[in-house]
């Protein structure tokens, strides 16, 4: 691993000094982009007229052009679409870096094409993709499961079918879920609410690293998550997709259909539809099967969009709803039940495989529309204009007695509306940036009936923002730095008891960031980006008062909680060549007043039983750690991965840890592909390896020690055919495949049960 | 350019009426329904040939509040006589609500199950069986024998309700199973009562 280091470090001093001196020796290397979004143009052609040579822009825009003479030059830029660049410029010495801003054509012309507005986030923090072969391969897994696949990124599930994303050790409130540009707004402050959203609407999973309060709002504390879809065809073609998946496992079946096309007649009219279903049941664990432990879940989304070269449109609207059944035995009736199944470690009951959900189980829909719109004003300045919708309804059913068995013990309402305006420069000169105005507006409803005290009241929450964003360009060279201003004003009310508690609350606070990327040479790349984030307390930190059933606990929210600030540093250095890519990200998060579930001590004795009693309390923290992932190539056929995180997170005032931070884990793997003729990539296997240590920073208090560390093993075979002239893939997998028992730290069902046990995975994935 | 005002026009009302109609309703006061405030034991004597004799001795645990932390339920003693024989039976309430969960108990017999123990049982100062109608094991009705000569005037009893457990676990038909969690379940009522010997 050293010598292996130490090569690749001497590749990189290597590569950084390439200059030599002789007469043509200079170097012109640049980076294209398009004048709209900065979004970068692969396969433009840069030719140099006076020395007779050109080179197309690779997947990032770059271009290095070598062995120029000195003087002036004429450098003409092409790419289809696009008004042509022709520009003189004078070479001195050395390296010249330049970079050119390509201006789309009058769409009038026949047989140009509209290309799609999508938005791309510019962000000088690290940030990570999922799409491609690495999307399709997580096909069927929810988010927080899907995303688990990039470096820095874990879980904290609730069992196998609840799982939330986890950034750098922060999640649930703490971070952003995009749903195509529209923050994600359900319920998200409980650790057994997944977020709302079917992966298979995307067509690429990006996390932002950073605290990107300045962009997206508070509450972007941790990191941020975009579910995008493709862009809309602005062209006439049809294209669907089909994925069939099944799992041994819960012997699931899961299938997606999408749809997308363009009009022929209205030049730039494109629409997509996409729908997904699914349905497993019981999970089985190496030695027995989880009872209740089933889900089904449905979802549809569909957009329609026009573009002109001046106006681009866009509306959509999303469906996800999903019923999940909840592990029976985690549902305790007071501390002695819980104790005694943590110490038996496994549950009671003995379960069978079945299909059918009992309580206690959720069932959640949500629904969410949006309008969007922007417009040139000229070629530098876009004006835009966002609004969403969002409707969730959440209902979590406990194992009641009589008639209250078809009741919710909890049945939330929560109606969000979003709004955005922006005004966009992109300058012809190295300046780019955005000035907006944001505004959130949210309801809460208890509905009633539900014959239990709610646990968090009804609540008006308004949110308003100004930001600023500038960033400069050039060359090598990024610099970006942005400023926010937020005001949010909360009104509660609820019964307790038979008092009415009435309560307005107001937060405002202020952040900001500033952050650079310098392009070292061509294969190697630093970002650096210093922001501040803030969160304002949620309302279950606030005011919850009472009983959480399944976790056996008493929990006690204050209303005296002040904001969390937060200042993140996140530094990644990325280095791409032909046989190896390396990312690497360091980062230190100072959180002041991290709202924590704190034990203390005390318990609550009734009619029912014990039960232990928390308390949100407010701390100092500091987390701070690193990402490694990396591929490399032995030879065409022979490539391997790796990747690991590390993170560290303490309370600096008691200087203790916090509960359900992840523990050290990596994992790595082999693939070797094979076929016949010219695609070579046609068969693939794929042989890897999880590994994940025990977590030895635990909490002062837990209701059992962490679990010892385990490794799984995976193997994969993935094939291509051909069928009527399109692409099938064909894909089975086994995870888990040595059938290992094992208890993840951050599954909070790691206190009844174990893991889950082999599964063989069969996908299907056609395109025509 | 008239269009673009247009539709911007309708769009402000738009937003405006979106943003105006999203209110949060008035709470309404939730009766807890699931809640058990009061659980109340009634002993009666059975004499030598198992028929009721005397008046019955109700000694009851209540919480009043239901769930509010801070505050303990208030537990009466039980006093039994030495030697006797007595029919116990079970009366579950939520005050707050003003119902009878007995029944429901009693209509849910198949999810339903008591369970008793602690030290009077332990040291045989008490045996116990269940006498339900139909012979199920529920525990609303069992009868009770003092031992004649029990070691201490005071001793405990704990009394435990059982949910949605499965009652063909192997021993769970005995009121007496100490290991009840491992037939599965949850529990909606864990009392210990303190009981005095005369």
């Amino acid at each position: 691993m050293i010598q292996k280091a130490a090569v690749l470090i001497l590749a990189i001093v290597a590569s950084l000094g390439t200059l030599s001196a002789q007469k043509c020796d200079l170097v012109l290397r640049g980076r294209v982009l398009h004048l709209e979004n900065n979004q970068a143009i692969e396969a433009a052609y840069v030719w140099v007229s006076e020395s007779a040579t050109g080179v197309a822009t690779d997947a990032n825009g770059n271009f290095v052009l070598k062995n120029l003479c000195p003087g002036p030059q004429t450098i003409q830029i092409t790419f289809i679409g696009h008004k042509e660049i022709k520009q003189s410029i004078v070479l001195n010495s050395g390296t010249n870096n330049l970079t050119f801003k390509m201006e789309e054509q009058a769409v009038a012309l026949s047989g140009v094409e509209v290309h799609g507005h999508r938005e791309v986030v510019q962000t000088t923090t690290a940030v990570s993709s999922l799409y491609g072969d690495a999307l399709l391969q997580v096909r069927g897994e929810n988010l927080g499961e899907s995303l688990k696949r990039l470096a820095g990124v874990t879980t904290f599930s609730t069992g196998s079918t609840i799982s939330k994303p986890v950034i750098h050790g922060l999640h649930s409130n703490r971070i952003l879920i995009l749903n195509n540009g529209i923050r994600l707004e359900g319920q998200q402050w409980g650790a057994e609410h997944a977020p709302e959203i079917d992966p298979f609407l995307a067509d690429e999973l990006t996390v932002i690293k950073g605290a990107e309060t300045v962009r997206f709002g508070p509450e972007a504390m941790g990191g941020v998550i975009l579910v995008n879809p493709a862009p809309l065809p602005t062209s006439k073609k049809q294209e669907t997709e089909l994925n069939l998946i099944g799992n041994s496992n819960g012997r699931s079946g899961n299938v997606a259909v999408a749809h997308s096309g363009g009009s022929g007649k209205i030049v730039g009219l494109g629409y997509r539809i996409q729908g997904s279903t699914k349905r497993a049941g019981n999970i089985q664990t190496p030695n027995y099967f989880q009872g209740n432990t089933g889900m089904s879940e449905t979802s549809l989304s569909s957009a329609l969009g026009y573009s002109t070269d001046k106006l681009g449109t866009e509306a959509y609207y999303s469906f996800f709803t999903t019923e999940l059944g909840i592990l029976r035995d985690a549902h305790t009736g007071n501390l002695s039940d819980l104790l005694e199944i943590i110490e038996n470690g496994a549950p009671f009951s003995n379960a069978e495989f079945s299909y059918s959900l009992a309580n206690p189980k959720q069932v959640v829909t949500h629904h969410l529309g949006k309008i969007k719109a922007h417009y040139h004003l000229n070629s530098s300045w876009k004006l835009n204009f966002q609004y969403g919708f969002q409707s969730n309804h959440r209902q979590e059913y406990d194992k009641r007695r009589g008639e209250l068995n078809t009741r919710p013990s909890l049945d939330l309402e929560l109606f969000t509306n979003t709004a955005e305006l922006f005004l966009d420069h992109n300058l012809k000169s190295h300046w780019t940036g955005s000035i907006g105005l944001n505004l959130i507006q949210q309801a809460n409803t208890n509905v009633p009936g539900t014959g239990v005290t709610p646990l968090i009241p009804n609540y008006d929450l308004i949110n308003g923002g100004i930001y600023l964003l500038e960033k400069f360009q050039k060359g090598p060279l990024e610099l970006e730095g942005g400023l926010r201003y937020d005001y949010r004003n909360l009104s509660t009310s609820r019964y307790l008891g038979n008092a009415l508690q009435e309560k307005t609350l107001t937060y405002q606070n202020g952040s900001a960031f500033v952050g650079g990327l310098y392009q070292i040479n061509p294969k190697l790349a630093f970002t650096s980006n210093l922001g501040t984030a803030w969160r304002p307390p949620n309302v279950n930190e606030l005011f919850s008062q009472g009983l959480h059933h399944g976790a056996a606990a008493v929990e006690l929210g204050d209303t005296e909680l002040i904001s969390e600030k937060s200042i993140k540093w996140v530094n990644s250095l990325e280095f791409e060549s032909e046989k190896t890519t390396l990312e690497l990200t360091a980062y230190a998060n100072q959180i002041r007043d991290y709202i924590y579930l704190n034990p203390t001590g005390e318990t609550f004795v009734s009619l029912r039983g014990t039960f232990n009693v928390y308390e949100y309390l407010q701390a100092d923290a500091f987390f701070y750690g690193f990402d490694l992932s990396g591929t490399y190539s032995f030879s065409k056929q022979f490539n391997g991965y790796a990747k690991g995180s590390i993170i560290r997170a303490k309370n600096t005032e008691t200087n203790s840890y916090f509960p359900f931070i992840p523990s050290d884990r990596m994992d790595w793997g082999l693939s070797y592909s094979f076929g016949k003729h010219a695609d070579k990539d046609n068969n693939r296997i794929t042989l890897s390896q999880v590994l994940v240590a025990q977590q030895s920073r635990e909490p002062d208090f837990d209701l059992s020690p962490a679990p010892p560390g385990y490794a799984l093993v995976n193997l994969g075979f993935s094939k291509k055919v051909k069928v009527a002239a399109n692409g099938l893939r064909i894909s089975v997998q086994a995870n888990n495949l040595l059938n290992t028992e094992y208890k993840e730290y951050m599954n909070r069902f790691r206190y009844f049960t174990a893991d889950m046990g082999r599964n063989f995975q069969l996908k299907l994935n056609y395109q025509f | 350019m008239k269009n673009l005002r247009k539709v911007t026009l309708y769009l402000t009302a738009l937003l405006t009426l979106a943003f105006a109609s999203c209110k949060s309703d008035e709470p309404t006061q939730e009766n807890d329904g699931e809640v058990i405030t009061d659980v109340s034991l009634k002993f009666q004597e059975l004499n030598s040939s198992n028929a009721l004799v005397g008046s019955v001795l109700s000694f009851k645990a209540s919480d009043p509040q239901g769930i509010e932390v801070g505050k303990t339920p208030t537990i009466q003693s039980i006093n039994l006589a030495k030697g006797k024989k007595y029919q116990m039976t079970i009366e579950v309430t939520n005050a707050i609500k003003g119902e009878d969960i007995t029944q429901e108990i009693l209509t849910e017999a198949a999810a339903h199950q008591f369970f008793f123990l602690g030290q009077v049982f332990d040291s045989s100062f008490l045996s116990i069986q269940y006498a339900d109608a139909g012979g199920i094991a529920l525990g609303l009705k069992t009868t009770v024998t003092v031992s004649p000569s029990t070691g201490t005037n005071n001793s405990s009893m704990r009394v435990v309700l059982r949910h949605d457990l499965n009652k063909s676990f192997a021993g769970a038909n005995n009121p007496n199973f100490a290991n009840f969690v491992q037939a599965g379940g949850e529990t909606d009522l864990d009392i210990t009562f303190p009981v005095i010997f005369s």
